[in-house]
């Protein structure tokens, strides 16, 4: 598998994670140690702000009916993927502000929106699409729609890209301008 | 931690019938008898609120309804909700903006959120409080007139008949004039303090009754809206029964409608022999303390049994079975396997009484003691299998805190010994099962132990009571299903 990891200035990436494929990591974002995300059926785009636990593993699976170029992953910005949540989506795009709790699943056909929460140890493996603001929670998968985004967790970033580096060695950033395609939002320098 | 998470393959027969494992019992070391939940006496000693650990008088507890009045539950998943606080920015309250804008320090408010749904209190429009307790709207209950006009209503009724009967049973004392004197000296007192005040009462109560308009039935129901059968049910919106019965005052329909549900009060409990009223369990009045003052478990004082393993049990067969014995006090113990027949019959001893005791009884109508013969029943052993008790008196050291890091096992010759250390003991038995034992049913084995205790309670000055005692358990031991 070809290994192409890009990341972006101000991002914080441990370097003691799995990461295969075609990747690219958004400033702003922290990925803990032991993180696996794999690139199978294509690149990933994770964007600004999101935390990435440690034991959560990310895969962009292989489907049967593979486009060719291959569709990225597009994660969007302030997702929060807390520690041994599973995601394994095919769908080109997760939206921004979702909250993926402890040890959740979402398997290969789950479109997902925005501000939406899975509650810990919620399996989602049927073919479904969570509206915006869907959070599910509970044993039983109960779910409501709350009335606004969960809060960024921009303060949690902050001591996190403050601390991380005096405890873990870090992949350094490697791309150092704007990237001249796909996502191209503010970048900090 | 195997007794929470796992099945009860062990259970003892209480003094009552009732057939627990021995973290569910209790040991009353002044009548040297199991009892249980099932029956003893429940007391309340102190309600507290188990999330901020306030303790309320009883008297206040009932004022509030028995609720907290600072703790909330979520409406939506009725777990504890939690108060958050955020920098108000202009942007979040654009009716107040310009206020806000005027006085440009930043200002903490508070809003109450569910860590579990996430719900929170700005979902229902319930505006920030800039205090981080109290201070939250209440809802009064539209129907609270009405409410409290039925509590009256019936609060009469019940002291109306309290007065009937009253009445009706001190006919029968004049009657019986003879006893008069006695009944006068004593019981009789203090009903007539509560006839004379139900006397004083009844003009009130009289009017609650006559002033009670009843409910009527309307014949004219409110109309459905147009769109009732057409319209698309969004089931996120609407509220599930447990939501609404939740909140049995408003019911709320749409989830647009919840609102934080005061949180119930827990109680501190002490439990109490109800042989011979003394206390079985009494809880630290400390709320955020889970010791007790008085903590009379069967695990303390009971000798516990426990299944290594065991051979499936098969019809007409002899299997292995392996238990482990263990010696909770901290002296010596003498076991002895017996068959559950051969317990010898406790007798009731009636205890000697004094004039002041039987006469305490006879005032205290409640503690009649027929109860005991309500509650009490034999457990149905079973009898399919059997163990095979060797007669041996097995001994049991004391308890050692210091012998759990002695931890090589000291073989033992005997045959039905397999090892001990401390104060375990592990035994290797036989279950004979029965040919007609049903496959697939359950095999149950029952198996009485007879062993030695001795109080430690110190002993009454006047009758100074044997300290050494013989003591007999009866316990059923479950060991899967019988096999084809
Ligand atoms: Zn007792
Ligand atoms: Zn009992
Ligand atoms: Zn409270
Ligand atoms: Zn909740």
């Amino acid at each position: 598998m070809s290994q192409n990891i890009k990341i972006l200035p101000g991002a914080t990436v441990c370097e003691d994670c799995t990461l295969e494929g075609d990747i690219t990591i958004g400033g702003g974002t922290v990925i803990h140690p032991r993180v696996t995300i794999i690139a199978d059926g294509g690149p990933i785009i994770i964007a600004e702000y999101c935390i990435i636990e440690e034991y959560s593993t990310i895969i962009h699976k292989k489907s049967d009916k593979q486009e060719n170029p291959p569709k990225p992953l597009f994660i969007g910005a302030h997702n929060v993927f807390e520690v041994g949540c599973r995601l394994e989506s095919s769908f080109g795009h997760i939206g921004e502000s979702n909250v993926f709790e402890c040890r959740s699943f979402v398997g290969v056909n789950v479109k997902i929106g925005s501000g939406c929460v899975i509650g810990a140890a919620c399996n989602l493996t049927v073919t479904q699409t969570l509206a915006d603001n869907t959070v599910i929670w509970g044993s039983e998968h109960h779910n409501r729609e709350a009335l606004e985004k969960q809060p960024s967790q921009l303060l949690q970033l902050d001591f996190l890209s403050k601390v991380m580096p005096n405890y873990h060695r870090l992949r350094k950033p490697n791309v150092h301008k704007r990237l001249p395609s796909r996502q191209s939002q503010e970048i900090s320098k | 931690m195997a007794y929470l998470t796992q099945p009860d393959y062990i259970k003892y027969v209480c003094s009552c019938g009732q057939l627990k494992p021995i973290t569910n019992l209790y040991f009353c070391r002044h009548c040297l008898k199991i009892r249980c939940g099932f029956c003893i006496c429940h007391e309340v000693d102190s309600h507290y609120c188990a999330n901020c650990l306030e303790n309320m008088p009883s008297s206040e507890a009932r004022l509030k309804k028995n609720r907290c009045s600072s703790c909330f539950d979520c409406p939506s998943c009725f777990h504890t909700l939690s108060t958050r606080a955020t920098i108000a920015q202009p942007r979040q309250d654009p009716a107040a903006g310009d206020a806000k804008i005027e006085n440009k320090q930043p200002k903490k408010m508070y809003y109450l959120s569910c860590f579990n749904c996430r719900w929170t209190s700005r979902d229902v429009g319930i505006p920030d409080q800039p205090v981080a307790s109290g201070g939250w709207p209440e809802r009064t209950n539209p129907f609270a007139a009405r409410v409290n006009q039925l509590l009256d209503y019936y609060k009469a009724i019940a002291q109306q008949e309290k007065q009937e009967k009253l009445d009706r049973e001190r006919k029968k004392f004049a009657i019986r004039g003879k006893y008069m004197n006695l009944t006068d000296k004593t019981g009789l007192t203090g009903a007539m303090a509560r006839n004379i005040a139900g006397l004083a009462s009844s003009e009130s109560s009289s009017s609650a009754i006559a002033n009670f308009v009843p409910s009527q039935a309307s014949e004219e129901v409110e109309e459905l809206p147009e769109d009732y059968h057409t319209q698309e049910v969004n089931l996120k919106q609407i509220t599930s029964m447990r939501q609404r019965l939740r909140a049995a005052e408003w019911q709320p329909r749409s989830a647009a409608r919840l609102q934080p549900a005061a949180r119930a009060l827990s109680v501190k409990r002490s439990q109490r022999c109800r042989a011979c009223d003394h206390n079985l369990t009494k809880p630290e009045y400390n709320p955020g303390s889970v010791k007790f003052k008085i903590e009379l478990l069967a695990y303390y004082h009971v000798p516990e049994v426990k299944i290594i393993s065991y051979e499936t049990v098969k019809p007409g067969e002899t299997t292995a079975l392996l238990l482990k014995l263990t010696n909770p006090t901290a002296h010596e113990m003498q076991v002895r396997l017996l068959q559950p027949q051969d317990v010898p019959e406790v007798e009731e001893r009636e205890e000697p009484k004094s004039i002041e005791k039987s006469l305490e009884k006879s005032l205290n109508l409640e503690k009649d003691s027929s109860w005991s013969k309500v509650l009490q029943r034999r457990a149905a052993l079973p009898t399919a299998c059997a163990v095979r008790a060797p007669d041996a008196a097995l001994t049991l050291a004391q308890r050692d805190d210091a012998a759990e890091y002695d931890d090589d096992p000291q073989h033992d010759t005997s045959d039905i010994i397999m090892w001990r250390k401390s104060n375990k003991l592990a035994l290797r038995l036989q279950v004979a099962t029965a040919a007609g034992a049903a496959p697939g049913g359950p095999a149950r084995a029952a198996l009485a132990l007879q062993y030695s205790y001795r109080n430690t309670v110190p002993p009454a000055a006047a009758a100074p009571a044997p300290r050494d005692h013989t003591l007999y358990t009866t316990l059923v031991i479950h060991l899967g299903t019988v096999a084809e």
